[in-house]
C-alpha cells in the first residue's frame, strides 16, 4: 500500500509540475491568438469573454503591406532553402563518402558559420552589399541566409548519408548504375524524409531571422519579423492588430514544426544527436 | 553482346583525374558560398583598423586606434559584463529547467507524449515575435499578466522599463523560447540510454537519487554538452530579443556586445569603431566553443564506453 | 565468361596491409574458392576485382585486359555482399530486377518478369517477391542477394560468404544448388568462405589467404593432403590436425624418428627419407589427422603410445576423443558409441604413412608419403 501511495503522489506531483510548464509554454500563444479577435474597445475591459471580431485581421492584412511582408518572407526563406538544398546535398554527399584533403576543416568551417555572431557578419556585409548593389534585394538576402540554412542542411544531410550502408551504393554500381544514377535513384529516395525535415527546419530558421533583414534590407523588402516590430514602435494602442501581426508571423512555422517532429532533434542538433 | 569492357586504348589518361577531382567539383558551389561569407569576416578586420564612418566620404587607416580606444571605454567593459550576465542567466536557467522538465517528460504516458509535441511551439516562434507576445502580455494596460498580478495586489510591474527588472524580463523571454531546445535534446538522450545498467542498479538496490547521480547524469553528459554549447554560443551574441525589447535600454542595462556594436555602427555611424566590439565578441565565442567542443568530444567517448 | 588475373595486388588501410602482394589467376568458367579466417582480406580481394576498392599497387585483369581504371559499373561483374546490401526501399522483386533495369543493362519488363520469377523460384523465395527487405529474415535476405547476383549474365560472379547466415540444412541444400547453377551458367565464379567444408566441396581450386597474403592455391586434395604450411593444415579438417615436435635420429640403416613419450624408433617411408636427407632438416614437426590415428585400450605393440583420456565429445555420427600423451593433446575420431572413462588409460597408434612433416622453425610443409598421388586433378 505504501509503495502504491508513493507512486501515485509522485505521479501527481509530476503531472502538476508538467502542467505548470505546459501553461507557461503554451498559454502565451493561446492568449495571443485569442486577442486577435478582440476589438480595441473591449481590450481594456474584458479578459476571456468578449465579442469576437475579424476587424483586426482585416486592418492588418488588407489595409497595410503586412501581407506583402509575409510574402517576402516566404520568397526569401524558400529561396534560401532551395539554394542550400541544391548546393548542400551534393556537398553533404561529398563529405559523407569521399576522403579528401581538408575535408574536416572545410566541414567545420561550414559549421562555424552557425556560431558566428550575426552582427559581425552584417556590419561589413552592409558595405559590401551597398557596393555590389544587392542591398535590399531578394538575391542579397538569399545569399546571406545561407549562413543560417547551409550549415544546417549540410551537416544534417551528411548524417543521413552516413547512415546508409555504403555497400548499397556499391551494389548499385555493380548492377550497372553510373554514379549519378546511384545518387538519384538509390540515395535520394532513402534520405528523402530526412532531407525534407532538414529543409523545413532550415525554412523555419530562415523565416525567424531578424538581424539580416533588419540591416541588409528594409525598404523594398521587409520580412514579417522586421515588419512586426513596426507595430510596437509605432506606439499605437491597436493591441489586437499587434497580436494579428505576431500570429500571422508565427503560424506557418508552428504548422511546419508539426510535420517534422520525427527528425526534429536531429536537425536541431545539426546531426550531433540522432534523436 | 560485348561484355561491357572498355578497350584500354580508350582515352584513360583523363579518367583518374576526373575521378579524383570529383569530390572537389561537387563541393565547389558550397565552397563558393563559403568564400563569399568568409570575405566579410576579413573585411571586418580590415575596416576595424580604419576610421570609416558613414558620415565621412573618405576614410583612412588608423591602425589599432579603434581597438585601444575600445579597451579604455567603460562601455566596452560594461558590454562584456552584460554579455556575460545575460548568457549565464539564460543558459543557466535553460539548462536547469530543461533537465528538470526532460526528466519529468521521460515517463511514458498519454500526457507526456502529447506535451512532447506541444512544447516545440515556443521554440519555433521567432524570438522577435516572442518578444512581442510577451510585451503584449506584460502590457500595463491590457496584458493578461498584468491582470493576473493585479489579483495579488501588484500593479504596474515595470518589466522591461526598469533597469532592475529588464534583465529578468529578457531572460524570461529567452527561456520561454529556448528551454524546449534543451528539453528535446536531453529527452532524446534519456530515451537513448541503455536499459541494462539501470536494471542492474535496481537489483543492487540503489536509491533513485543515487542512480541519477552516478548513472543517468554521466550518460547524459554528451547531450547536455551539446545543449550547453548551442545555447551558450547563441546567448552570448543575442541581438533580436534585446533589440525588440528595449534596443539595449533602459539606459544601457542590456547593452551587450552585439547591441553595442550595432549601435556604434548604425546609430552613431562610427563604423570603424564598431567592428572591434563585434570582433571581440567573435573571439570570445570562438575560444569558448573550441574548449567546449573539445570537452564534448572527450565526454562522448567516456559516456559511450560504459 | 572471363578469366580473372590479379598480379601483385597490395592495399593498405592506414598502417596495416589488407592485401600484401596478392597474385592469382582464375580460369574461365572455373569455380574458384577464396578461403581463410575472418579478416584475412577475402572481401577486399572481391571488392578489388569488382572495382569497388582500388589497389595501391598491382593490376587486375579481366579477360587479359587491365581494368584498374574501369569503374565498377562497366566491369560487368556481379556480386553477393556478405551483408546483403539490399535496397531498403525496393521490394524483393525490384531488388532482384534492379540489375536488369539499370542504364547499362536495360532489359524489357517481360523478360525481367520471367527471369526474376525463375531466379526466385530456384531460391525458394517466390512467395516473398512483394515484401520489403525489412520484412524478411536474414536467411531470406541472403537469398534475395544471391538472386540479384545470379539474375544477370556477367563476366564473373563474386560471392562473399553467401551462405553464412543460413541454417545448416538450408546451407547444405544451397551448396548443391549453387554448384549446379554455376555449372549450368558456365560462368566464372569466385566464392569467399571461412567454412572449410564449403571450400572443399565447392571449389575447383581453393586459394588460402591469411592476413592479406596467399598461403596456397590448389585443388581440394592438394590443400587438404599437402598443405603448404602448418597454418593451412590447421584450417582444414575436424578435428584440427595434431602437430607436435619430433626427434630425428640417425641410425645405421637410415634416419628414424622418436616422438612424444614413446622410446620406440619409428621407421620412415623411403620417399620421405629421401626428401628429408636432401633438405637436411633437423628440427621437425609431425602433423597427423585424427582420422589417421587408431586407439586401443590395451598396449598391443611397442609402437603404441601411452595416454589418458582427456575428453570425449560425441558429435552426431562420430565422436572426438582427446587423449593426453605426456602433456600433448591428441585429437582423434572415434565411433559415437564409444565409452571411455575420463583419465582412464588408452593407447594410440599413428599411421605414419599418412603423416605430414613440417619444418619446426619455418612451419613449412616438407613432405608426406606418396605426395604425388594428391597433387593435381580435381575432386
Amino acid at each position: 500500500m505504501n509503495a502504491k501511495i508513493r507512486r501515485t503522489s509522485v505521479s501527481v506531483v509530476r503531472n502538476t509540475l508538467l502542467t505548470l510548464y505546459a501553461l507557461f509554454a503554451l498559454f502565451p500563444i493561446f492568449w495571443m491568438v485569442l486577442i486577435t479577435f478582440k476589438s480595441d474597445s473591449e481590450m481594456y475591459t474584458t479578459t476571456f469573454l468578449f465579442h469576437p471580431t475579424l476587424h483586426n485581421y482585416k486592418e492588418v492584412l488588407l489595409r497595410t503591406d503586412y501581407f506583402q511582408a509575409f510574402l517576402d518572407n516566404i520568397i526569401v526563406s524558400s529561396g534560401a532553402v532551395l539554394v542550400s538544398v541544391l548546393v548542400g546535398v551534393p556537398a553533404a554527399y561529398a563529405l559523407a563518402r569521399y576522403k579528401f584533403k581538408g575535408k574536416e576543416d572545410l566541414a567545420f568551417t561550414i559549421l562555424s558559420f552557425k556560431f558566428a555572431p550575426e552582427i559581425l557578419v552584417i556590419l561589413p556585409l552592409f558595405m559590401v552589399y551597398q557596393a555590389l548593389g544587392i542591398y535590399d534585394t531578394y538575391f542579397g538576402l538569399i545569399w546571406v541566409y545561407q549562413l543560417i540554412t547551409m550549415p544546417l542542411l549540410i551537416w544534417v544531410v551528411r548524417g543521413y548519408f552516413e547512415d546508409i550502408n555504403v555497400e548499397i551504393e556499391q551494389a548499385a554500381q555493380l548492377d550497372g548504375y553510373p554514379w549519378h544514377s546511384v545518387f538519384l535513384k538509390i540515395l535520394l529516395p532513402l534520405i528523402k524524409p530526412g532531407l525534407v525535415a532538414a529543409g523545413l527546419l532550415a525554412f523555419i530558421f530562415a523565416w525567424n531571422s531578424f538581424t539580416f533583414p533588419l540591416l541588409l534590407s528594409g525598404f523594398r523588402i521587409e520580412t514579417v519579423t522586421v515588419a512586426s516590430l513596426k507595430y510596437i514602435a509605432s506606439d499605437t494602442v491597436h493591441y489586437g492588430q499587434m497580436a494579428v501581426a505576431a500570429t500571422v508571423a508565427a503560424l506557418p512555422e508552428v504548422i511546419l514544426a508539426l510535420l517534422i517532429q520525427k527528425h526534429l532533434v536531429r536537425g536541431l542538433s545539426f546531426g550531433a544527436v540522432k534523436g | 553482346m560485348q561484355a561491357g569492357l572498355i578497350n584500354s586504348d580508350t582515352n584513360f589518361s583523363k579518367k583518374p583525374f576526373l575521378v579524383k577531382a570529383r569530390p572537389y567539383l561537387i563541393m565547389t558551389p558550397a565552397l563558393l558560398i563559403t568564400i563569399g561569407i568568409l570575405y566579410p569576416f576579413f573585411t571586418a578586420i580590415f575596416y576595424s583598423l580604419t576610421n570609416y564612418s558613414f558620415r565621412a566620404t573618405t576614410f583612412r587607416f588608423v591602425g589599432l586606434k579603434n581597438w585601444t580606444q575600445m579597451f579604455m571605454e567603460p562601455e566596452f567593459w560594461h558590454a562584456i559584463l552584460v554579455t556575460g550576465k545575460y548568457a549565464l542567466a539564460t543558459t543557466g536557467s535553460e539548462m536547469l529547467l530543461g533537465l528538470g522538465i526532460a526528466l519529468l517528460l521521460s515517463k511514458e504516458s498519454k500526457f507526456t507524449r502529447l506535451l512532447r509535441v506541444l512544447l516545440i511551439f515556443p521554440l519555433m516562434i521567432a524570438p522577435v515575435i516572442a518578444t512581442i507576445i510577451w510585451q503584449l502580455m506584460t502590457n500595463n494596460s491590457v496584458g493578461i499578466l498584468e491582470k493576473f498580478l493585479n489579483l495579488f495586489g501588484v500593479y504596474n510591474f515595470p518589466w522591461a522599463s526598469s533597469a532592475k527588472t529588464a534583465l529578468l524580463t529578457a531572460t524570461l523571454i529567452d527561456v520561454w523560447v529556448y528551454a524546449p531546445f534543451v528539453i528535446l535534446l536531453i529527452l532524446a538522450g534519456l530515451q537513448s540510454l541503455p536499459k541494462s545498467p539501470f536494471e542492474a542498479a535496481k537489483i543492487d538496490g540503489g536509491s533513485a537519487w543515487f542512480t541519477f547521480r552516478t548513472l543517468t547524469l554521466p550518460m547524459l553528459k554528451p547531450f547536455m554538452y551539446i545543449a550547453l554549447i548551442f545555447r551558450l554560443m547563441a546567448s552570448l551574441q543575442e541581438f533580436a530579443i534585446i533589440f525588440a525589447l528595449t534596443k539595449g535600454g533602459p539606459g544601457n542595462t542590456l547593452m551587450n556586445l552585439s547591441i553595442t556594436g550595432y549601435t556604434t555602427g548604425f546609430a552613431y555611424l562610427k563604423f570603424g569603431e564598431s567592428l572591434p566590439y563585434v570582433l571581440t565578441l567573435w573571439l570570445i565565442i570562438y575560444l569558448i566553443s573550441r574548449k567546449l567542443v573539445a570537452k564534448w568530444l572527450l565526454v562522448q567517448k567516456t559516456a559511450g564506453g560504459n | 565468361m572471363a578469366c580473372i588475373e590479379l598480379t601483385h595486388i597490395s592495399k593498405q588501410f592506414r598502417k596495416y596491409f589488407a592485401l600484401d602482394d596478392v597474385s592469382f589467376q582464375v580460369n574461365d568458367k572455373e569455380f574458384f574458392v577464396l578461403f581463410g579466417p575472418t579478416g584475412a582480406g577475402k572481401t577486399t580481394v572481391l571488392k578489388t576485382i569488382a572495382g569497388i576498392e582500388s589497389p595501391d599497387e598491382g593490376n587486375v585483369k579481366i579477360d587479359n585486359e587491365i581494368v584498374n581504371l574501369i569503374e565498377p559499373a562497366y566491369r560487368n561483374v556481379s556480386m553477393v555482399f556478405e551483408n546483403y546490401a539490399l535496397y531498403p526501399h525496393f521490394s524483393v522483386y525490384d531488388n532482384i530486377a534492379s540489375p536488369m533495369r539499370s542504364p547499362l543493362h536495360k532489359t524489357d519488363e517481360e523478360t525481367i518478369h520471367k527471369e526474376v520469377h525463375r531466379t526466385a523460384a530456384m531460391l525458394k523465395i517466390e512467395h516473398l517477391l512483394d515484401r520489403l527487405p525489412s520484412q524478411i529474415s536474414n536467411g531470406q535476405k541472403q537469398r534475395v542477394a544471391i538472386g540479384r547476383c545470379l539474375v544477370r549474365k556477367p563476366n564473373v560472379f563474386l560471392m562473399d560468404e553467401p551462405l553464412a547466415h543460413l541454417d545448416a540444412k538450408l546451407r547444405h541444400f544451397m551448396r548443391a544448388e549453387l554448384k549446379e547453377m554455376q555449372a549450368n551458367f558456365d560462368t566464372t565464379t569466385i566464392y569467399v568462405t571461412h567454412d572449410y567444408l564449403e571450400a572443399l566441396s565447392l571449389g575447383n581450386r581453393i586459394a588460402v589467404i591469411n592476413r592479406g597474403q596467399i598461403e596456397q592455391i590448389g585443388t581440394a586434395n592438394e590443400v587438404y593432403y599437402t598443405p603448404v604450411n602448418q597454418f593451412t593444415a590447421r584450417l582444414f579438417g575436424e578435428p584440427e590436425i595434431n602437430i607436435f615436435g619430433i626427434e630425428l635420429i640417425e641410425c645405421e640403416n637410415g634416419p628414424k624418428i622418436k616422438m612424444l613419450n614413446n622410446e620406440h624408433f619409428f621407421d620412415l617411408e623411403p620417399d620421405v627419407v629421401k626428401v628429408l636427407s636432401e633438405q637436411n632438416v633437423h628440427d621437425l614437426n609431425l602433423g597427423i589427422r585424427g582420422t589417421c590415428i587408431s586407439y586401443s585400450f590395451a598396449k598391443e605393440e611397442d609402437n603404441f603410445f601411452d595416454g589418458t583420456v582427456y575428453s570425449l565429445e560425441p558429435i552426431g555420427n562420430k565422436s572426438i576423443l582427446i587423449v593426453d600423451i605426456d602433456g600433448e593433446r591428441i585429437r582423434i575420431i572415434a565411433p559415437n558409441d564409444l565409452h571411455a572413462e575420463l583419465d582412464s588409460p588408452i593407447f594410440l597408434k599413428f599411421d605414419l604413412k599418412k603423416a605430414l612433416f613440417f619444418d619446426r622453425t619455418s612451419e613449412e610443409f616438407i613432405i608426406r608419403h606418396n605426395q604425388a598421388h594428391y597433387i593435381g586433378g580435381l575432386i
